[in-house]
């Protein structure tokens, strides 16, 4: 299956408005993807308009967020099945530092509904730390049924490796997400601890547009997803 | 100066307990970002940051830092205490800010 499982909505207010819910699906569909994942900054609110668009469209869909840790790493929580995903939400939202957004300077933070009808605005800015460390959002992923991935480790914005240094070794996650196969042995050269085979690398497009969705070049089994999601159908 | 005479002429509470607190402090060194800090730290610096994790320790240990000053009134967790007491490594809160922790370094001729 040709996946990409990092990309904004235009909930997220870096992405552009041209990122609702009927456009990422049907342009992940031209492009030949299978498998694909909206995860937007710190929030759920865009992923019942996803869901319902991915499945009018016909393409396969995980649900997920992009957590922002006190530390400034982010990790994507990634769920197979919608509900679960929302289910983290009282919790961002308990961990959210309150600052409004400012559309002039970070852009708008649009909530859409399956006709890409814009139906609100999310009124705090989006793109923050939460009041959670890195092992409390892994944790909390973990405790509503999501796996944790460690987003483009290798980035030098917001990375585990800008912020923290190395990835640390007694975390629980469950992937290691980089931008390019090659950067797989950049990890290892860091993290020596790190085994190639027992790791599940996940190579995401982090789109903030259309254009930027990856195209069908990243491929994942089956066997992968059943492994880490359980039966998609 | 020695980390004994920074803690008695600041009043900031070590956290650590029985790591060395006789070694000199030679500098200082102030950065959140751990890449940086490994790229950069010089040994026998006192580092002061806001981070709190793990990696703190390792990242400290790796560069000879002479001990870790967490600014801004934030707290090591236990975990991160204790194994900087594995390492000997001395690990003191200080309820300033990163500036003004830095100034006070400053006026006591770190």
């Amino acid at each position: 299956m040709f996946y990409d499982l990092h990309m904004h909505s235009c909930l997220s207010p870096c992405a552009e408005n041209e990122m609702t819910p009927n456009n990422i699906c049907n342009m992940a569909l031209i492009k030949g993807l299978d498998l694909i994942a909206v995860t937007d900054h710190n929030s759920t609110k865009q992923l019942p308009a996803c869901a319902e668009a991915a499945r009018n469209i016909g393409i396969g869909m995980l649900f997920g967020t992009e957590l922002e840790s006190s530390e400034e790493v982010h990790v994507l929580a990634l769920y197979r099945r919608l509900e679960a995903a929302l289910s983290l939400q009282p919790w961002i939202d308990a961990h959210m530092p309150g600052i409004p957004n400012d559309e002039n300077y970070f852009g708008n933070q649009l909530i859409m509904n399956a006709n890409d009808e814009i139906i609100g605005k999310e009124p705090q800015l989006l793109i923050v730390s939460l009041t959670a460390t890195l092992d409390e959002c892994v944790e909390e992923i973990h405790r509503t049924g999501g796996k944790a991935i460690l987003a483009h480790v290798v980035d030098r914005k917001n990375s585990v490796t800008t912020q923290l240094g190395f990835i640390p070794p007694d975390l629980p996650y469950d992937g290691l997400e980089i931008k390019r196969p090659e950067q797989i042995k950049e990890v290892i050269a860091r993290n020596p601890w790190i085994k190639e085979n027992e790791t599940e690398w996940l190579i995401d497009s982090d789109a903030h547009n259309l254009i930027d969705i990856s195209e069908a070049v990243n491929e994942i089994s089956e066997d992968t997803v059943a492994r880490l999601w359980g039966d998609l159908q | 100066m020695t980390i004994q005479q920074l803690i008695e002429q600041t009043g900031w509470k070590p956290v650590t307990k029985d790591a060395d607190v006789t070694k000199e402090i030679n500098g200082a060194y102030c950065s959140d970002l751990l890449s940086w800090v490994m790229g950069k730290g010089q040994p026998d610096q006192a580092w002061i940051t806001v981070q709190s994790h793990i990696n703190v320790i390792a990242v400290a240990v790796l560069r000879e830092f002479s001990c870790v000053i967490l600014a801004e009134g934030a707290h090591f967790p236990e975990n991160v205490i204790s194994r900087a007491e594995d390492e000997d490594l001395v690990l003191i809160e200080s309820d300033l800010p990163v500036f003004e922790t830095a100034r006070k370094l400053i006026e006591l001729g770190v």
